[in-house]
């Protein structure tokens, strides 16, 4: 059984390593054939600059400044709409005043508040942090209210037959219940805030990884740019794979179902 | 949402009389938080007396000269025209990839690993690379949404063409048809639904990409970019210090993701009836 595990793993590396030489290969072809380091530098030399920028922790330290901003704001966000959207799935009402709101706001894109946040908050720390944390907001809101909807209506029934009081419901039967849901929820928050981020910090923001991209292109280092891009989806990845191990820590019934964005 | 009909019902009045008054105080409750804001607002911006200060009111008027003037409608023109083509783009190349994937395991398998290698990359972090392919215009920018609708659509088509009953693929091999034409007569059809899930959500995401791509053009390449709503955001910010006009943009912003998500949302119940909500 383990052995076909392992063996099974080592397969899929093996794939894996196969059809990233491939690519590679081709990018490389391609490179050479475009003969403009500028235009396309060569995987060596992008390898190189990464294993440079990484020497002198540059690469660290951008990534370190984007990494903290997406947690304070994911924090934030999760403070504001985990207690939201719990009262707004458990009261119907709450539901019915707070909804058309949050639906007005909501299709306006994090990425669209960025003027008007430079105006508010200049170029610093507090634009990305309220970019990411909008961006982060919805996704989580919307997951909890549907975790709590999602709720089997017995179980809060048969607590309440058993005289249990409103709030310990709350706290021992909807919680862990819309957990898993409220687990999903928290991974589109992280998919979307870490979009966010690269875009905020862009336009407003003196450090960061979206910073690093910008700053090399202007400086035409392309091998750079690449590096500091190859970073944004290293971490992005391995944010998710972060966001998916705490749910299946806290939540170990929940079937680890892939988002569909 | 099955779970919320029992207390949908028990809140429900049995009448036809009351049925009707419940509705009139849900609308009730649902304007009256986006109303008391706009006043809340409105009264604040007042109380300012700076001239720049937005307020509803000025807002309005804003959006009215605006539209006016053909401006925003031109901007909107013009993105929505960079959308729709890289979303076409994207779409066609996404597509036909993700119907190979999903019914071949063997191109899974090695597909699969560039795929999820590239998908946490945002489409905006791929912007200098496409300001330096492409310089600052309109092919720069359809590349940037052609990226960020790739991922939802190649995703969602895999997992629709994979999730196709066998018995249907056996009773079509066994009739002796050729691959091509069961995938053209039962995976296509099959997958429908899901392809549409991953239409609407790439449409949401390309639009929110072009918004950004101009912005950041517009930011980056020293207003050397060439219109769009985003651009137009940022020349109000940069430029000509309009905050008004910024919120028009930015509802405008909004207005097109809603009409654009219901379109494709009504298109696909017209197109496929058989889906599902």
């Amino acid at each position: 059984m383990t052995t076909l595990a392992v063996r099974r793993a080592a397969g899929s590396a093996l794939v894996y390593v196969r059809s990233m030489a491939v690519f590679l290969v081709i990018w490389a072809l391609v490179a050479q054939w475009t003969a403009n380091a500028i235009l396309l530098p060569s995987p060596v030399a992008v390898f190189h600059a990464l294993a440079d920028l990484a020497a002198d922790l540059e690469l660290f330290l951008h990534a370190g400044i984007s990494f903290g901003r997406m947690v304070v704001s994911l924090a934030i966000g999760s403070l504001l709409a985990i207690p939201l959207g719990l009262s707004m799935g458990l009261s119907r009402r709450l539901d019915q005043v707070i909804d058309p709101t949050i639906e007005i706001l909501r299709p306006i894109s994090g990425i669209a508040w960025i003027p008007l946040a430079l105006f508010i908050f200049g170029i610093g720390n507090a634009l990305p942090i309220f970019i990411m944390t909008y961006a982060g907001f919805f996704p989580i809101l919307l997951g909890t209210i549907a975790g709590v909807r999602g709720v089997d209506r017995r179980l809060i029934d048969a607590a309440r037959t058993m005289g249990v009081p409103p709030r310990t419901i709350v706290t021992r039967v909807v919680v862990p219940a819309a957990l898993p849901s409220l687990m999903v929820a928290l991974r589109l928050g992280v998919a979307s805030s870490w979009t966010a981020v690269v875009a905020a910090e862009l336009i407003g923001a003196p450090s960061g990884l979206g910073y690093a991209v910008e700053w090399y292109r202007e400086l035409l280092m392309t091998p750079q740019v690449m590096s500091f891009i190859a970073m944004i989806g290293i971490l992005g990845y391995l944010c998710d794979l972060g966001v998916r191990a705490l749910g299946r820590w806290l939540t170990p019934w929940a079937r680890d179902a892939r988002a569909s964005s | 949402m099955s779970a919320a009909t029992p207390t949908a019902q028990r809140t429900m009045p049995p009448t036809g009389a009351n049925h009707a008054t419940g509705w009139r105080a849900r609308i009730g409750r649902g304007v009256a938080l986006p109303l008391a804001l706009l006043a809340l607002w409105q009264a604040l911006g007042m109380a300012s007396h700076n001239v720049r200060m937005p307020v509803p009111t000025r807002v309005v008027a804003a959006a009215i000269e605006l539209v006016r003037s053909g401006d925003l409608p031109m901007a909107l023109v013009q993105s929505l025209s960079r959308v729709f083509a890289g979303f076409a783009v994207a779409a066609a190349v996404a597509i036909p990839l993700g119907l190979a994937m999903g019914s071949v395991r063997s191109i899974e398998r090695n597909v699969d690993p560039v795929v999820e290698s590239f998908r946490p990359i945002a489409a905006i972090a791929i912007l200098p690379l496409a300001i330096l392919w492409l310089g600052t215009g309109t092919a720069a920018a359809v590349l940037i949404v052609a990226y960020a609708a790739f991922f939802p659509i190649v995703i969602n088509t895999v997992a629709g063409a994979r999730e196709i009953s066998p018995t249907l693929l056996r009773a079509a091999a066994t009739m002796g048809l050729p691959r091509v034409r069961i995938i053209r007569t039962v995976v296509v059809p099959a997958a429908m639904p899901s392809i549409g899930v991953g239409l609407r959500i790439a449409m949401g995401v390309a639009w929110t990409a072009i918004v950004a791509a101009e912005l950041a053009v517009g930011a980056k390449a020293g207003g050397g970019g060439s219109g769009g709503i985003g651009q137009m955001m940022f020349i109000f910010y940069a430029y000509s210090i309009e905050l008004n006009r910024i919120i028009v943009c930015m509802i405008a912003v909004g207005l097109v993701a809603l009409v654009l998500d219901r379109l494709l949302r009504g298109g696909m119940r017209l197109l496929m009836p058989w889906a599902g909500p």
